[in-house]
């Protein structure tokens, strides 16, 4: 089920693991711990093929997770420290989401189920933001094993729960084990009913003890044991395992590129639906750079009408980079990226979904915009030819600026860095959008306007290209 | 075999001869030029600049692609210090320009179409290297810099053409219809060309071997650290 072989992964000075060598069978149940800093949650990533290993080998169901990602994620379940939720969605629309992304065919039956299973169907309804700990973790729970995954990698759930929640929980791992799900699951309660058939124990990225609990009362002091000693001895032979192979049922299929963009997208908007915040951020920010530019410039007459396309696109820009920064910051906030890279979704479609959500929300900025700088700076801007240019610049400045918002909001500087990082790459398309739109007012062909537009095509095209090659190294850890 | 240990002073020297060669043509080869006078001389090193500049990025841009493909710090350490090198020699550009453009068309800036382009790729790169100091995992930031990298060269053919597809006032040194410098005037800029090349290339490894040497001092404390 899991064959790690010499597995090593560092972050930059730091090893987080080394050397580490593991072996478990389909249908065991294995304790990982150790103290904080000991490298647990990142052997659990690694297995959750959330990061790659720096070098060593890494296998499961047999399969390389760098070539065969998808299909371990399709039977593979994590529950992270973080829900993986998203808070401005219900605890049903989640579970839809996530039912889509694994392509689900029996999605509302088994959503009613988990739902019902775990005492979620009251409050299925119910924004996750404004529901309590226990029932996020719950649902979390839930999401982590809606696919019916055969293995299963829990990285401290026992953590926040009072005794009765961590003895249903016991209760339901015991269950899921007998069904026969492999379980992994991390933890710092070395109490008896949060630890399985076999422990390993991992001291400063390395294995210092695995064997089978052959007396679970007693493994507290054997962990301070190991702990106080020195060194790592020279070779563990990894825990034999005669449990007999589990039967499951195959897993669902794959869900295809187009649903899973439509699943992203649904997603997105049904967040923004909800909550409306990134369309009224953007809005009222537009709307005060067209307000700005007007007293900075003193925009009047005939100057307002040719500084109108200008100042519309400036407006736009600036006004994207705030939504686009938030759109990004909404994925992040519970761990929502992790969830999306946990479902077997190719990274083309995480990108296309994230950057035509972008993409709607912006053309629906414009079309609030339009009117309104129509108005304000007495110019005809709501004409069919103009759409050309604006679907476009709008299409690149989306495809760039998804890209960009993936990378900053992975960095100290999150919002401050995304203007920087972004602004200088679409110099070049901001001015041949304005010079277009400026063309087309002026009432100029489209033959005349060829150079721009035809900026425009090839820098969509190129810029696409490169986000679409690029994105699946930006999202991954 | 050239040893390693001999290299960078050979490098070095190199450097040097071709540089005070390509000062001593500018000043006392190349011919005054008859409209712009002395002042057309800072053009040796305005254009030889830009070249090492755009050269830099794109070797940071080969860097990054590699990188992304073979998973391999060198290619990073390539990148990073060519972008540093390539930023360095884009400023100067600047300034020259800037310097050459006052008597010339009597301001030290306008907004021309190259010139702007000029001024995004240097804001790219500042971006470039403001992005690799904001990042705390150093694979993760290897990896932002490195599509960072590559999104930032693909405006450098828009530069490129912008020439061509914008009117301009910039002077257009190779043009479809022949060269517009005399012999001597091509002959120093090449020698420029080649100064700047070198001097590129000993930067270049002096600051790819001052990273390496922070990389070798990491694992040496790593080391510390699990001996501790």
């Amino acid at each position: 089920m899991i064959e790690v072989h010499n597995l090593t992964k560092a972050f930059g000075p730091h090893t987080a693991l080394s050397g580490v060598t593991l072996h478990v069978a389909a249908g065991e149940w294995v304790t990982l711990a150790g103290p904080n800093g000991a490298g647990k949650t990142t052997l659990l990533r690694l297995l959750a093929t959330l990061s790659r290993p720096t070098s060593g080998d890494l296998r499961l169901f047999g399969l390389d997770p760098h070539t065969q990602g998808n299909a371990i994620r399709q039977q593979l379940g994590f529950l992270s420290h973080r829900t993986l939720l998203y808070d401005d969605l219900t605890a049903a629309q989640n579970l839809t989401f996530y039912a889509r992304a694994y392509g689900l065919p029996d999605g509302p039956a088994r959503i009613a189920e988990l739902l019902e299973q775990f005492q979620l169907t009251a409050r299925q309804h119910t924004p996750v933001a404004t529901t309590s700990r226990g029932m996020q973790q719950r649902l979390a729970l839930a999401r982590a094993l809606l696919h019916r995954p055969r293995l299963l990698l829990l990285d401290e759930p026992y953590t926040g729960l009072d005794p009765l929640a961590a003895d249903a929980l016991t209760q339901l791992l015991t269950e899921l084990h007998a069904s026969g799900c492999t379980l992994l699951l991390t933890t710092h309660t070395l109490e008896s009913h949060a630890l399985g058939q076999r422990a390993v124990i991992l001291r400063k990225g390395r294995i210092i003890h695995d064997a089978p609990l052959a007396d679970r009362t007693a493994f507290p002091a054997l962990y301070r044991q190991r702990l106080e000693q020195k060194s790592a001895p020279p070779h563990l032979p990894p825990a034999a395992c005669d449990l007999p192979p589990a039967a499951h049922d195959l897993p669902p299929a794959a869900c295809s590129l187009p649903l899973a963009i439509w699943a992203i997208v649904a997603k997105d908007l049904a967040a923004e639906w909800r909550t409306r915040e990134i369309f009224s951020a953007m809005f009222v920010f537009a709307a005060l750079a067209l307000l700005i530019f007007s007293f900075a410039l003193d925009l009047r007459g005939a100057v307002a009408r040719a500084a109108a396309p200008g100042v519309l696109w400036s407006a736009i820009a600036f006004a994207g980079t705030l939504g686009l920064s938030r759109s990004l910051a909404r994925e992040q906030k519970t761990g929502g990226i992790e969830g999306l890279l946990l479902a077997p979704l190719d990274r083309v479609a995480l990108y296309f979904g994230k950057a035509l959500g972008n993409l709607l929300l912006m053309l629906a900025l414009e079309a609030a915009l339009l009117p309104l700088t129509t108005v304000l700076f007495d110019v005809n801007l709501l004409q069919w030819t103009l759409l050309p240019i604006f679907f476009a610049g709008t299409l690149g400045y989306a495809a760039v600026g998804t890209l960009m918002a993936a990378i900053a909001v992975n960095t100290r500087a999150r919002e401050v860095l995304l203007p920087i990082l972004l602004l200088p790459l679409v110099a070049p398309l901001l001015i041949a959008a304005v010079r277009a739109t400026s063309g087309l007012l002026e009432g100029l062909a489209w033959a005349e306007i060829a150079a721009w537009w035809q900026l425009l095509v090839v820098y969509d095209l190129i810029i696409a290209a490169v986000a679409v090659l690029t994105f699946g190294f930006v999202v991954e850890e | 075999m050239i040893s390693k240990k001999l290299t960078d002073p050979l490098l070095t020297a190199l450097s040097v001869t071709v540089f005070l060669a390509a000062l001593a043509m500018v000043f006392f080869y190349a011919p005054r030029e008859a409209v712009m006078g002395e002042v057309q001389r800072i053009f040796y090193f305005h254009v030889a600049s830009a070249w090492v500049g755009f050269f830099g990025f794109f070797i940071t841009f080969l860097g990054s692609a590699l990188y992304l493909i073979r998973n391999e710090r060198r290619w990073d350490i390539l990148a990073l210090a060519s972008a540093e090198v390539g930023l360095t020699f884009i400023t100067l550009t600047l300034l020259t320009g800037m310097l050459w453009a006052k008597p010339a068309w009597g301001v030290y800036w306008t907004w021309e179409p190259r010139l702007t382009i000029s001024a995004v790729q240097w804001l790219l790169y500042l971006a470039y290297i403001m992005l690799r100091g904001s990042v705390s995992s150093p694979e993760r930031e290897a990896r932002f810099a490195a599509v960072y990298g590559i999104a930032a060269f693909t405006t450098v053919p828009l530069s490129w053409f912008a020439i061509r597809w914008w009117r301009t006032i910039h002077p257009q040194v190779f043009s479809a219809g022949g060269m517009a410098i005399t012999p001597k005037m091509l002959t120093t800029l090449l020698v420029s060309l080649a100064a700047f090349t070198v001097l590129y290339g000993a930067l270049l490894r002096a600051r790819m071997q001052l990273e390496q040497e922070q990389d070798r001092l990491a694992a040496l404390r790593r080391e510390q650290e699990w001996e501790v």
